[in-house]
């Protein structure tokens, strides 16, 4: 009925184009720039494992990506996650807060993983090279696992009929599960690696034969020497040195103990026996005695406590003078009472007691066996690593020295300069560096028991673990959610720095310029 | 608030607006508009958002901007109300938004007159504490003791900063609540809930201004947060005029003001007993609203 | 035909309710209160068919239109002197948002002093805000037009003010033809502007912009404006036809011969108008659309009638400068080949126009020539 209305633009002032056109970015004179920071967990890891970066895998639950980043320092998270004495978690910043993060629970989880969705195939040989290991413990699974990655054909001497060295024989079933082990050697053997067993290197087959069948040899038969005490009586019968205890009791063979059971020693071999003693048929009481006080103890603390708790009586600041024997074996240890000063280990022989017993375990540690040196040319070449070079010394030391024996046999190889090692000399974030006053994804306050809620406790103390602080108080929408990462927009940052403030990893650095 | 299950489609703020670096009003707005969704309608007087949304054909938020004369957007807000409602659009939620000074000052009458009314939708108030988009003037939200360029050293603001909720709330509307920028997941649980009411509701946001209070561009958040701690602004609601609700209390004492005014050059010069005499009115302040959430 | 006795104001509130508005927002003013009382009585009766709201001032009610037509909706508010200038900012704000609004403004004296006789500075004062303005001179006038007013706004999207003296219009009642509500709905129609606040579509509406692009928009509306005359010229020719009465953008009586010509606006046209008969060789133009000016119309009578003067009443006073209407026709003949003397009959302060003063104005010597300017309170 009326004409229409006119179709003007011009009619009133609106818009609706975004305002993306307009790139606020050229507003900058301090840029956000994503620095990394040495965190304590990195610090204290024996592996120099990238702690942070495979925790904010795990609090997104891509397990694979964890795997992949862990694996790049430790192929054995799962047995790590169970065997190593965690000193990332000693060093953990959130402990100044709450609790620690749970960080060999959160391995366990992405070993466990890998063990149960991993389908090893056999790694492409690239022809390049035979390499052969001697000794099938934690370095020698190291060395050949990276040597294996890298196409080369790996074979494994190991004396014993079973595999796994030390995780086999020195580590009971309490703290190491066998089908963990079992399963994790069986993905070794999927991937190509030979295991020669019941082969002793030396007696069976001289070591010059290997250097001549293969073009590199790893030695790293580890250090099983006991070291004896030299005490009277120590050759008794009923006296065990603790490795072979454990050695027979992992092997599933039979072990006459007699009740009492006295463990000498202050080292896990020496609580690991107690506690295994203790598990054995007819066994109601161990005592644990050491000669210095239970601080001093090189046992992890947590296991001592296990011990305890389990039932094991420990005796500190007592040394061991006299093995007495009744008929056929040992009844009774005599020991002194001594303390440690600064000049060393003062006994006192008028404070002593007579302790009776029916099996004496001496835990006092282990020596390297050089023997198999011997057998090499003075000029040789050699690439050995864990126990057998470090003295007795810990899973993740061992770990990490066959890793790095794979990068030097494979430089050495293929005719490349061997590999540089790098130290980081940073110092590590410190817990008061932090800031923490946002808060937000500090809601979860004590350890949890979903591994993603645990690992988003992870404070990323120095480097970024995708927390999203950045996104939220971006009030520019310079800060990109990107596959769970977040990724800062430069056409759009004017640089105002809230970012950087706010981060509570301390992840963020401003610097001048656009 | 999971941050890892935000996403951008989710966000109504467009990047490319022309904020100030560290605006606390855009981070206010960004989260209020977040919690509320898509199918709102802004009603925006005269602020810093009116230059921060953008200078048509651009736009900085994806939802329909309605502007309007600067006393007028407690009203303005009553009409868009109702002439949605007789077009059928009884689902959008309608959102007004202005300064303190629209609020407090030159929009005090239009606000009161809603409130009275218990128009039914949402007036937000992100109070930078002055005249911002006119160049830091004096407003009666700014607080006691600041320099503005209306209130220049040896000058400084006299009087109190209105209290603003305490007018709400003899007007009993529904809902009324504090927030600020450090505290989204607060904001935008107040926002949400605020949706879920009919009536007349308030929200009042404090949003630090770098420029205006002479800060750090990147303090915002914690000034924010400081804001809270020492008790110059509570996080609380007020239901229906008489049920009063502390939703964030900060953990252990209150920290001294001072911590909070020393970042600030508006309250750089401020003489000892000026100080002084505001922490003891934020200390009755704080007092008589325990009270007030005491016997709620 | 319905007749009913009403007053002005209650005339205006009837053409509301006919017309089916979605919102009527309220607030007093001594004369117009009895526009929304009985807008208000309607709604009491549930007979309103919108809502109704009191809101706490003019500048309020006004805004509040504003919003709400900005979402698509029709309303309608009614203010007068102090009311209107209080609402001065949001009046400009409308214009310039092209929002449909029908606004009826009963004329009275602007403070200070307090008065509440009607004098039509409010409504002038407003003449450059870009609102359309049609002064009415009776009840039956400000019926119709606040109908023909939404057509006219709705269609132009501009808004428009329905303008009548206090106390003539507003208080005196009259026998009104009252058109029944369903003749009227389907005259006019449902409100089918485009709303600009939707929800879903992005719009950054009246935002900043530059004096570039604001010349343009000054330029679309006033141009927009400007089709007003032809436009009514439409609407009044349908209206006609559906309730037989027609109204003019002007409206004259001219004897032929006559050279001298009277214009008024308001209820001092009626006077005019009813004097007519008695005033020899004298006509009359009634302004009735006062914005956009009648330009065109105006000269085209003045100059087919070869007028020679025109007395203009003007119930208004831009201090320094003398009555409005006689300056915006001075304005308008001005390009004329022989433009007539103009006349202007100052009657600030709302004092009544009497068929006296209008026969001492045309007969009296002393007022004939090229006396400019006469004080009404002289004529007493």
């Amino acid at each position: 009925m009326l004409p229409e209305v006119t179709k003007d633009e011009l009619l009133y002032s609106h818009g609706n184009e975004p305002s993306t056109i307009n790139k606020t970015g050229e507003w900058r004179f301090l840029t956000p720039k994503r620095s990394e920071k040495l965190s304590p967990c990195r610090h204290g890891c024996l592996l120099n494992g990238e702690i942070p970066a495979w925790m904010e895998a795990v609090k997104q639950e891509k397990w694979d990506e964890a795997w992949q980043i862990m694996s790049r320092y430790n192929p054995f998270p799962a047995l790590t996650g169970y065997t190593c004495f965690h000193p990332c978690t000693e060093e953990c910043n959130r402990g100044q807060l709450d609790q620690v993060i749970d960080i060999p629970a959160m391995e366990r989880t992405v070993g466990q993983w890998r063990l149960d969705n991993y389908r090893s195939e056999v790694r492409p040989q690239k022809n390049t090279g035979r390499v052969a290991v001697v000794g099938s413990g934690p370095a020698g699974m190291s060395c050949a696992y990276y040597l294996n990655e890298d196409g080369y054909d790996v074979t494994v001497f190991e004396r014993e009929k079973v595999t796994g060295g030390m995780f086999a024989l020195g580590i009971p079933e309490y703290r190491l599960p066998r089908r963990v082990l079992k399963r994790e050697l069986s993905l070794l053997e999927d991937r190509g690696i030979k295991f020669t067993t019941g082969c002793n290197i030396g007696s069976d087959i001289p070591l010059a034969e290997l250097y001549a069948d293969f073009d590199q040899v790893f030695l790293s038969t580890g250090a099983w020497k006991p070291r004896l005490s030299g005490i009277k009586g120590e050759k008794s019968r009923g006296v065990w040195n603790a490795l072979e205890f454990l050695s027979r009791i992992n092997k599933g063979e039979q072990v006459e103990v007699a009740d009492p059971v006295i463990v000498i020693g202050g080292g896990n071999a020496a609580v690991d026996s107690a506690r295994s003693a203790l598990r054995l048929k007819g066994v109601n009481h161990v005592s644990l005695i050491y000669r210095r006080s239970r601080a001093e103890m090189p046992a992890g603390q947590v296991e001592v406590e296990a011990a305890e708790h389990e039932g094991v009586e420990l005796i500190c600041n007592s040394l061991p003078r006299e093995i007495n024997t009744g008929g056929q074996s040992v009844s009774s240890i005599i020991f002194d009472h001594c303390r440690t000063n600064r000049e060393g280990l003062v006994v006192d022989k008028s404070r002593s007691f007579r302790k009776s017993c029916g099996t004496i375990i001496m835990a006092l540690g282990q020596e390297v066996d050089y023997s198999l040196f011997d057998t090499l040319k003075k000029s040789a070449v050699i690439f050995a690593g864990g126990d057998l070079i470090s003295g007795p010394a810990t899973v993740p030391e061992a770990i990490n020295a066959g890793r790095i024996a794979a990068m030097a046999i494979k430089a050495r190889i293929e005719g490349l300069p061997a590999p540089v090692l790098f130290k980081n000399e940073q110092i590590p974030v410190g817990f008061e560096e932090l800031n923490l006053e946002a808060k937000l994804n500090l809601q979860l306050q004590n350890k949890q028991e979903d591994p993603s809620d645990e690992a988003s406790r992870c404070l990323g103390c120095g480097t970024c673990n995708s927390c999203g602080i950045c996104y939220l108080f971006c009030p520019d929408m310079a800060v990109d959610p990107v596959a769970g990462r977040f990724e800062l927009n430069m056409d759009y940052c004017k640089g105002c720095g809230i970012c950087f403030k706010e981060c509570p990893s301390r992840a963020l650095v401003m610097e001048g310029g656009r | 608030m999971r941050i890892e299950e935000m996403n951008r489609e989710s966000e109504m703020l467009y990047a490319g607006h022309n904020a100030c670096p560290g605006c606390g009003a855009a981070l206010s707005v960004r989260f209020l508009t977040r919690a509320l969704g898509s199918n709102i309608a802004v009603v925006l007087t005269a602020s810093c958002w009116s230059i921060i949304a953008g200078m048509p054909p651009l736009t900085a938020l994806k939802c329909p901007i309605l502007h309007c004369p600067f006393p007028s957007a407690g009203s303005v807000g009553s009409g868009v109300r109702r002439g949605l409602d007789a077009k059928g659009k009884h689902d959008t939620t309608v959102v007004v938004l202005a300064g303190d000074g629209g609020t407090f000052d030159i929009g005090l009458q239009a606000l009161s007159g809603a409130a009275q009314r218990n128009e039914d939708y949402i007036f937000v108030c992100y109070d930078n504490e002055a005249y911002m988009n006119t160049g830091m003037q004096t407003s009666s939200a700014t607080p006691f003791g600041a320099r503005t360029n209306t209130a220049p050293y040896p000058l400084f603001k006299e009087g109190q900063k209105k209290d603003i909720m305490q007018i709400m709330a003899a007007h009993s509307i529904p809902y009324a609540a504090t927030a600020t920028v450090a505290f989204p997941e607060d904001l935008e649980n107040k926002l949400k809930k605020a949706q879920e009411i009919k009536g007349f509701r308030f929200i009042h946001i404090l949003s630090p201004c770098p420029p205006g209070w002479g800060t750090e561009s990147g303090d915002t958040i914690h000034l924010s947060r400081l804001a809270v701690s020492t008790g110059f602004f509570p996080l609380y609601e007020i239901i229906n005029g008489v049920s009063w609700k502390m939703t964030c209390m900060p953990e252990g004492k209150r920290v001294p003001l001072k911590e909070y005014l020393m970042g600030q050059r508006r309250f750089k010069q401020m003489e000892d007993i000026r100080v002084d005499a505001l922490q003891e009115e934020v200390d009755h302040d704080w007092e008589m609203l325990m009270e007030k959430i005491g016997s709620s | 035909m319905a007749f009913e006795i009403m007053s002005g104001s209650q005339a205006a509130a009837v053409a509301v309710q006919r017309t089916g508005v979605d919102l009527v927002v309220a607030y007093p003013i001594t004369p117009q209160t009895a526009i929304v009382e009985t807008l208000a009585n309607f709604d009491a009766r549930g007979e309103l068919g919108g809502e109704f709201v009191s809101v706490e001032s003019e500048y309020a009610a006004l805004a509040c239109c504003y919003g709400a037509a900005a979402a698509g909706a029709r309303v309608f508010t009614a203010t007068a002197s102090h009311g209107l200038a209080y609402m001065h900012e949001v009046i400009h704000w409308c214009s310039g948002a092209r929002v449909p609004i029908v606004m009826a403004n009963v004329n009275r004296t602007i403070g200070a002093p307090w008065c509440l006789d009607p004098d039509q500075g409010d409504s002038l004062s407003q003449r450059d805000t870009g609102w359309m303005q049609i002064y009415c001179s009776g009840a039956q006038e400000v019926l119709d037009t606040v109908m023909q007013a939404y057509l006219l706004s709705e269609e132009l999207l501009l808004p428009c003010m329905v303008i009548f003296d206090g106390f003539y219009i507003s208080h005196t009642y009259e026998a009104v033809d009252v058109p029944d509500k369903d003749t009227v709905r389907a005259f006019i129609g449902p409100p089918a502007f485009k709303a600009q606040v939707k929800p879903g579509s992005p719009a950054n509406l009246h935002g900043l912009t530059t004096g570039d692009n604001q010349v343009k928009l000054i330029r679309n509306r006033h141009e927009a404006m400007l089709r007003a005359p032809d436009l009514f010229k439409t609407i009044n020719s349908k209206f006609a036809e559906t309730f037989g009465r027609s109204y003019g953008v002007i409206d004259s009586v001219i004897p032929r011969g006559a050279k001298t010509v009277i214009l008024a606006a308001g209820a001092t046209a009626e006077t005019v108008r009813w004097s007519l008969p008695k005033l020899d060789n004298t006509g009359f133009i009634q302004l009735r659309m006062f914005r956009p000016f009648p330009r065109e119309e105006i000269c085209s009578v003045l100059e087919t009638h070869g007028v020679e003067k025109v007395v203009v009443i003007d119930r208004n006073c831009s201090t320094g400068m003398g009555g409005i209407f006689a300056q915006e026709l001075r304005s308008a003949v001005y390009d004329l080949k022989n433009p007539p003397a103009v006349q202007d009959i100052i009657l600030a302060g709302g004092i009544d126009l009497t068929f006296e003063m209008l026969e001492s104005i045309i007969k009296e010597d002393k007022y004939q020539g090229q006396v400019e300017q006469i004080w009404g309170v002289d004529l007493k």
